[in-house]
C-alpha cells in the first residue's frame, strides 16, 4: 500500500454531529466522521442505513438539520453541488448524471465549457480541441474511453469512467463513489477497484459507499459502519475481519451457514415437458426443457445470464407463450392458462425485475401488497374496493415480514429501499400459500442482511412442503439452497442432478457449456 | 412552376421559424403546444404597433413592417412568459398549459383588436389593416430556369427569417448556452450537477420560442392576410409542431419539412387553378398540407425520438 506519506493522517473532511430527518425517518442521527487526505474511506451499511444521505449532504444536495462540516480545517456550508465542486469535491452518483445524446467530451465539459472564437469574433464551444485533453486524462488514469463516442452507445462501466473523468476534469480532490459496483460484472469491478487505487496513489481522497464487504477488504484503508442512521464504529480495515464488519452492519450475528433440514420430498407439483419458448424474433431461446419439482424440493436453475432463464420463468409464470411442450401444475395442464388462472391454481412468482414486473412503483405499499387479491372479497365486494380491508391485510403483512418504510402502508413504493421493496413482493407472493413458488434472482442488489432474510424464507417454504423453483445467477446461492440443480446453457438443460452429486467446479463447467 | 416556388417559400419560411421556436422550447425539455398562441400574440403586438404608428410614416414606407417584426418578437417573447411561468415555476402539466395559452391568446387578441379599434381609432372593425409588403426579384439569378423561382418576387422577411434562423442555429449548436439547453432536454439533473441553472435556461428557451413564433406570425399576417385578425389562428402553429416532429427536433431537417409543406400548399392551389375548379374547392385544397402531415408522420417518424426529458417537470430535490 503506497500511501501519500506526508499527507496521510491529516483530516481533509470532518463531519460533526450531522443529523438529517426525512418524513417519518431519521436518516442520519448525530454522525461524526473524520476522513484523512489520501485514504480510501469506506462507508458500510445496509440499504437505507443512511450512507447515501450522509454523502449527499457532503455533496451539497441536502442540507443537514444539525451539525457542521469542516473541509481542510475550515468550517463550510455546502448548499449546492456547485459549491461542493468549488471545494474540489466530486461524486459519482448511483444513477449517472449524463446526457445520453451528447459525446463523452461534451458531457465532461458541460458546465465548464472551453471556448474559442470562430473567425476571431463569434464565441463557440470548443469540443474538438478538448477531445485530446480528455484522451490524455483518460490515458493517465487508465480510464479507456473514446472522447467522441455518444453516451447512449456506451456500456454502464464505460459511462462510469466518463463520470470519473468528469471529476478529474473538475480537479476534484475528494471523490465520492455511491455504490459504484452495483451494476458491474466481476471483471469490471476488478478494473474499477484498480482505478480507485491508482486515484488514491495520485493523492486523491476516496469515499466509497458500499455494502459489499469483500470490496472494502480489497481496497479500503478505513471504514465507517452505519446502521439505521447511526454510526456504529469506525475501524481500520486491515485489523477487522469481514465477519466483524458484517456483525456491526446488520446489528446481529449473520450466519453464512444456514440450517438446512434433510429433504422430505412429496409428490410432483410442477412438471415441465419438452418446453420450447421463442423470443420476439421467433428464435427459440428455451429448447426442449423438461424437469419436475416435488413438494419440499428446491429446484435451482443455474446458468450464466442470458441463457434462457428469464424466458423459462416467464413461460412457467404465464407471461410468455410456450411454442411447444406442456406445463402441468398439480397434474393439471396449465400451458395455455392465463396468469390469473395460474395464480389461483397456486403459483407464486417473484420476478427478476422487481421494479417493472414486481410492483407498480407509484402505488402505495398497501396497494402493491394486494395486487394479486384486490379483486376478491373482502378487498372487493360487488365491484367496490374496501380500503379498510386493504389496510388491515397490509398491516398484517408489514408486521409479519418486517417491511420498513417511511409512512407504513401509505408509503409510495418508489420511495422505499430496494431491500424493502423485495420484502414486500416476497410477502405478497408467499401469503398466497401456493403450491409452487418461483424465485428469479431473489437477492439481486440486496445487502447481506436482506439476502440472509430471503434465504431463510426460501428454506422455510421448503420446510412447509412447497415446491420451489429458484433461478439464480449466483452460483453460491444455488449451491447453498438447492436440492436439485439444473444447469441451463443456450436454452437447454445440460445437466440435472441432486446437489450432493455435483461440485461447484462441475456446475461452473456446465454453465460454460462444457459437458465432458 | 415558379408560382409554386414563390408561394411555397413565402409560406414555408414563416412556418420554419415558428418550428425553430418549437425546437428551442422542446429541446430544453418544455413541451410546447402553445406555438399557435405565441404566433398570434406576437402578430397582435406587431400589428398594434403598425396601427398606432401609421400616421408617423409615409404610406409607401416599408419601415413600419421591419419595426413590426421586431415588436412581434418582443411581444411573442413576453407572451411566452405565461407558458414558461406555468410550466417551470408552477410545475403545471405542460400539455394543458400549452392548450390554455392558445385559447387565452385567441380570445384576448380578438377582444382587444375590436376594443382598441372602437375606443382608440373610432372604427368598429375586428382587424388591423396592414400595408402590403413589397417584394424584390434578384437580377440574373431569377432568370435561371425553374430554380429562378427562389429569387423571384421574394418577400424581404424571407431573408430576415433566414438570417434569424442562422443565428438560432449558431446559438443552439455552437454556444455554451445552446449546449446546456440541449442537455436540459435530455437529462436536466446532469446540468444541475454541472452547475447549470435548469429553470433559468428553460425560461429563456421558452421566451425565445415565443419571440421566433411572433416573428413567424407577423410574417403570416403580412403575406397571407395583409391584415391582422383572429383569422390568423388557422392552425399553422400546430403545423409547425408537426414539421418539428417530422424534422426530429433538429433545425435543418425541420427546414426541409417546412419547404415540403409549403410546396404541398402552393401546389394544391395551383392544382385548383389548372383544373379550373370553382374557388370554393380551394378550401378543400387547404387541407392538403395537413393530410400530408398525417401521412408523413405515420410512415416516416417511427424512428424519430423526442428529447428524453420532454415534458418532465424537473424537481431539484428528487434523486
Amino acid at each position: 500500500m503506497t500511501m501519500n506519506e506526508s499527507a496521510a493522517g491529516t483530516p481533509i473532511i470532518e463531519m460533526r454531529h450531522i443529523t438529517k430527518r426525512f418524513p417519518g425517518i431519521v436518516a442520519n442521527d448525530d454522525i461524526s466522521l473524520s476522513i484523512n487526505k489520501g485514504e480510501i474511506f469506506a462507508l458500510l451499511g445496509e440499504n437505507g442505513a443512511g450512507k447515501s444521505t450522509l454523502m449527499s449532504i457532503l455533496f451539497g444536495m441536502y442540507e443537514p438539520d444539525a451539525g457542521e462540516i469542516y473541509i481542510r480545517g475550515e468550517k463550510v456550508r455546502i448548499s449546492s453541488p456547485n459549491q461542493a465542486t468549488k471545494l474540489n469535491i466530486g461524486m459519482v452518483h448511483q444513477h449517472f448524471k449524463l446526457v445520453s445524446n451528447f459525446t463523452v467530451t461534451e458531457n465532461i465539459v458541460l458546465g465548464l465549457e472551453p471556448k474559442k472564437r470562430l473567425g476571431g469574433i463569434l464565441p463557440v464551444v470548443d469540443i474538438k480541441g478538448t477531445d485530446g485533453k480528455i484522451a490524455a486524462l483518460s490515458e493517465k488514469y487508465g480510464l479507456e474511453v473514446d472522447p467522441r463516442a455518444k453516451i447512449e452507445d456506451l456500456t454502464v462501466s464505460v459511462q462510469q469512467r466518463v463520470e470519473i473523468l468528469k471529476m478529474l476534469y473538475r480537479e476534484a480532490e475528494i471523490m465520492i463513489f455511491d455504490e459504484p459496483t452495483a451494476m458491474l460484472t466481476p471483471q469490471e469491478i476488478e478494473s474499477l477497484l484498480g482505478v480507485i487505487r491508482s486515484l488514491r496513489d495520485a493523492g486523491k481522497t476516496i469515499i466509497l459507499i458500499t455494502h459489499k464487504l469483500e470490496e472494502i477488504k480489497q481496497v479500503a484503508d478505513r471504514c465507517a459502519v452505519l446502521c439505521r442512521g447511526k454510526l456504529v464504529a469506525t475501524c481500520d480495515v486491515a485489523a477487522t475481519s469481514t465477519h466483524q464488519m458484517a456483525y456491526m452492519m446488520v446489528g446481529r450475528e449473520v450466519s453464512n451457514e444456514m440450517e438446512k433440514e434433510p429433504p422430505h420430498f412429496g409428490r410432483e407439483v410442477l412438471q415441465v415437458e419438452h418446453l420450447t419458448v421463442k423470443n420476439a424474433n421467433g428464435f427459440p431461446v428455451v429448447k426442449d426443457v423438461s424437469f419436475s419439482i416435488r413438494e419440499g424440493e428446491i429446484f435451482a436453475v443455474a446458468g450464466v445470464s442470458g441463457n434462457g432463464q428469464d424466458e423459462l420463468a416467464d413461460a412457467i409464470a404465464g407471461m410468455a407463450d410456450a411454442a411447444a411442450g406442456t406445463i402441468r401444475l398439480d397434474g393439471e395442464d396449465i400451458t395455455r392458462a392465463s396468469v390469473r388462472q395460474r395464480n389461483e391454481a397456486g403459483m407464486a412468482y417473484i420476478p427478476a425485475d422487481r421494479q417493472n414486473t414486481g410492483m407498480i412503483m407509484d402505488f402505495t405499499l398497501a396497494e402493491n401488497l394486494l395486487l394479486k387479491s384486490y379483486y376478491r372479497p373482502p378487498y372487493c365486494v360487488r365491484g367496490r374496493l374496501h380500503r379498510e380491508a386493504f389496510g388491515r391485510k397490509s398491516q398484517e403483512l408489514i408486521g409479519a415480514y418486517d417491511i420498513r418504510s417511511g409512512q407504513g402502508a401509505d408509503t409510495v413504493v418508489r420511495s422505499m429501499s430496494g431491500g424493502n421493496q423485495q420484502k414486500a413482493i416476497v410477502a405478497r407472493e408467499l401469503d398466497q400459500q401456493g403450491k409452487l413458488t418461483i424465485f428469479v434472482q431473489p437477492t439481486r442488489g440486496l445487502d447481506i442482511g436482506a439476502i440472509e432474510n430471503i434465504h431463510r424464507q426460501i428454506l422455510a417454504e421448503r420446510a412447509k412442503g412447497r415446491a420451489i423453483l429458484l433461478i439464480s445467477l449466483e452460483l453460491d446461492e444455488v449451491m447453498k439452497l438447492a436440492d436439485t440443480i439444473g444447469v441451463i446453457f443456450s436454452g437447454q438443460l445440460l445437466k440435472t442432478a441432486p446437489v450432493q452429486n455435483l461440485t461447484v467446479n462441475q456446475v461452473g463447467n456446465y454453465m460454460m457449456g462444457v459437458t465432458t | 412552376m415558379s408560382t409554386i416556388i414563390i408561394d411555397g417559400m413565402a409560406f414555408a419560411m414563416p412556418l420554419f421559424i415558428i418550428a425553430v421556436g418549437g425546437i428551442y422550447s422542446e429541446r430544453s425539455g418544455v413541451t410546447n403546444l402553445a406555438l399557435e398562441g405565441f404566433l398570434g400574440a406576437g402578430g397582435f403586438f406587431g400589428a398594434l404597433f403598425v396601427a398606432c404608428t401609421s400616421s408617423l410614416f409615409a404610406a409607401s414606407s416599408q419601415l413600419p413592417m421591419y419595426l413590426s417584426l421586431l415588436v412581434a418578437m418582443v411581444g411573442g417573447g413576453l407572451y411566452a412568459l405565461l407558458h414558461a411561468v406555468l410550466c417551470i415555476k408552477f410545475k403545471a402539466n405542460q400539455v394543458i398549459s400549452g392548450v390554455v395559452v392558445n385559447i387565452i391568446a385567441m380570445a384576448l387578441t380578438d377582444f382587444l383588436t375590436s376594443q382598441i379599434n372602437t375606443s382608440v381609432f373610432g372604427a368598429s372593425s375586428d382587424r388591423f389593416v396592414l400595408s402590403v409588403s413589397s417584394r424584390f426579384t434578384v437580377p440574373v439569378l431569377s432568370s435561371i430556369p425553374v430554380l429562378g423561382g427562389f429569387f423571384t418576387n421574394v418577400y424581404p422577411f424571407e431573408v430576415i427569417i433566414l438570417l434569424v434562423a442562422l443565428a438560432a442555429y449558431y446559438l443552439l449548436y455552437k454556444t455554451t448556452f445552446g449546449m446546456r439547453l440541449r442537455a436540459c432536454g435530455d437529462n436536466p439533473s446532469a446540468v444541475d450537477a454541472a452547475g447549470g441553472d435548469v429553470a433559468g435556461i428553460r425560461y429563456i428557451a421558452v421566451m425565445l420560442s415565443g419571440a421566433l413564433s411572433g416573428l413567424g406570425g407577423m410574417c403570416f399576417a403580412y403575406s397571407i392576410f395583409a391584415n391582422y385578425s383572429s383569422s390568423i389562428y388557422v392552425g399553422y402553429g400546430y403545423l409547425a409542431i408537426a414539421a418539428m416532429i417530422f424534422g426530429n427536433w433538429k433545425i435543418l431537417p425541420t427546414f426541409w419539412a417546412c419547404v415540403l409543406f409549403g410546396f404541398a400548399r402552393s401546389g394544391g392551389y395551383r392544382l385548383v387553378q389548372v383544373l379550373g375548379m370553382p374557388s370554393t374547392y380551394s378550401d378543400l385544397i387547404m387541407i392538403l398540407p395537413y393530410l400530408l402531415t398525417l401521412l408523413l408522420l405515420v410512415f416516416f417518424s417511427k424512428n424519430n425520438r423526442s428529447p428524453r426529458a420532454l415534458g418532465e417537470i424537473y424537481d431539484k430535490g428528487k434523486r
